[in-house]
């Protein structure tokens, strides 16, 4: 008997914290329910508009600013743009119920790091990023995101609008215009040719189907590489190399949200990759030169 | 004048066995790229449906690599006016050495391979037809030397010396049309396919028919 006068009083003691614990979670939720609304990913353009005059830079990159947890005057997020992640905290204010004010700022050990400032204003969320290094190509670059939602999808093809032309591939040729009559000067004038993917690349499709040898043997190496990337794409996968963003930053579907997305590739994804590799490699080595 | 001529034809024909040793060192290069055995390497990278499809595929196509290259020996030597009349023996042996790799070993497996070849039906088509007249014309040029025909030998052994020569003037074809059009490497097979060895075989037609060799 004396054993369970003993234990009840201490039944009622954790009965009675776990109902406080409960009550906490339901305040702070109801609390955070407002602002759940901006978490997730705010996908757009990242313009250049304070830049030097080298021209040695990317005018626009398509970024991604997670929201990922606002307490109080506190946010966190993550910033993901041209193969780069990088963490984010700042202040948080709410104007209104529709107008929200942001400052997020990158680590800082990064001399790409720099300092975002913008408003969430009716489901748009628009604003400037500042440089911290002002010795960078860039110092200031604007964005105007929308709230875009990620989800795999293995049957995202690339849209089917013509030719893929791969614009850092610029080869110059001279040519030397022969003397006629009209021209009593000899000219030499430039033509510039770039690499190009056929409309295969919309056709095969790198992540639901196993691709066989047969498939891939008539296609050059910029469409196998098209195709490659085309998977990790399709995973969120931010590109380090600009000559493959380009052909990805402006595809709808696209969104990136991770520099390495090794562990979520499919068994037929790895699989492909190997054999497209395996092809690129062949390509390179023997597209044009004296052999097969 | 005289003179000048006969300087000038010397001349032709060392700056010919140069180039065609220039040619024979980039075929001697494509075939040591097979050394050591390597089921995943050159052009096998793109065949490995066949390795590991087709039992002997890979093995014929050693086969085909390390005698084929042989063949090409015969251009140094066969062709060779003062060799022809002053050397017989060399010329024999190297004749000896061709006629065997041809016709027990580079066209057979040249036919084989050939069914498998890249570039679809027209490909195909094209290089079993080119292996069965290479290896019909090293027999004929065999058999009319066996019975001293020298004219008639002279002709044939030109005829599948032409082809053999396809080796080369196939891949430098594919490096011009390349070059030229950037089309997709399919495309260049099925044209070089038949573009190897046509050609060829109209010069040495048209030589022959100039020189009334028959």
């Amino acid at each position: 008997m004396k054993k369970v006068l003993i234990l009840i009083p201490f039944f009622v003691l954790i009965a009675c914290k776990k109902n406080k614990v409960e009550s906490d979670n339901n305040l702070d939720a109801t609390a955070l329910d407002l602002n759940r609304a901006l978490y997730g990913n705010w996908v757009g353009e990242f313009n250049a508009s304070v830049y030097d005059t080298t021209g040695n830079f990317v005018y626009s990159n398509k970024i991604n600013i997670i929201i990922k947890k606002i307490e109080k005057n506190t946010a966190y997020g993550q910033s993901i743009v041209a193969g780069n992640s990088r963490p984010l905290l700042g202040s948080f204010k709410k104007i209104d119920d529709r107008h929200f004010k942001f400052t997020f700022k990158e680590p800082g050990n990064k001399d790409s790091d720099g300092k975002f400032e913008f408003t969430i204003k009716n489901d748009v969320l628009e604003g400037t990023w500042f440089a911290y290094n002002h010795t960078q190509h860039v110092t200031q670059r604007t964005f105007k995101l929308k709230k875009q939602e990620f989800k795999y999808n293995p049957n995202a093809i690339l849209p089917n609008e013509g030719d893929y032309i791969d614009f850092y591939s610029k080869k110059t040729d001279t040519i030397n215009s022969d003397l006629t009559d009209s021209l009593e000067v000899a000219e030499d004038y430039y033509m510039d040719t770039y690499r190009s993917a056929s409309d295969i690349i919309t056709k095969i499709n790198s992540s639901t189907q196993k691709l066989t040898e047969n498939d891939l043997k008539n296609l050059k190496k910029l469409e196998l590489e098209i195709l490659r990337n085309t998977i990790y794409a399709r995973h969120g996968y931010t590109f380090k190399k600009k000559s493959f963003r380009q052909f990805f930053d402006f595809v709808d579907w696209y969104v990136p949200i991770s520099e390495n997305v090794d562990n979520e590739l499919t068994s037929i994804e790895k699989q492909n990759i190997k054999i497209l590799n395996r092809f690129e490699k062949y390509a390179e080595d023997n597209y044009d030169s004296f052999g097969r | 004048m005289i003179l000048f001529n006969l300087l000038l034809k010397k001349y032709k024909f060392i700056l010919g066995q140069i180039l065609f040793a220039v040619f024979f060192i980039l075929m001697l290069q494509i075939t040591l790229k097979y050394i050591p055995y390597n089921s995943n390497v050159a052009f096998l990278q793109i065949k490995q449906t066949e390795v590991h499809g087709i039992k002997p595929y890979l093995i014929v196509f050693y086969i085909h690599v390390f005698t084929a290259i042989f063949s090409l020996l015969a251009g140094f030597t066969q062709f060779n006016d003062y060799l022809l009349k002053k050397k017989t023996t060399i010329h024999r042996f190297i004749g000896k050495l061709y006629v065997f790799s041809v016709l027990f070993f580079a066209a057979p497996s040249g036919m084989f391979i050939g069914l498998f070849a890249n570039g679809g039906l027209y490909s195909k088509i094209s290089f079993i037809t080119l292996s069965i007249l290479w290896f019909y014309f090293t027999l004929k040029g065999l058999f009319s030397i066996k019975k001293k025909n020298v004219s008639k030998h002279r002709i044939f052994m030109m005829r599948s010396f032409a082809l053999a020569f396809s080796a080369i003037t196939l891949r430098l074809w594919k490096v011009i049309i390349v070059y030229l059009f950037h089309p997709s490497p399919m495309d260049v097979y099925q044209i070089i396919a038949w573009l190897g060895w046509i050609p060829n075989i109209l010069v040495v037609e048209y030589f022959i028919h100039k020189k009334r060799l028959t």
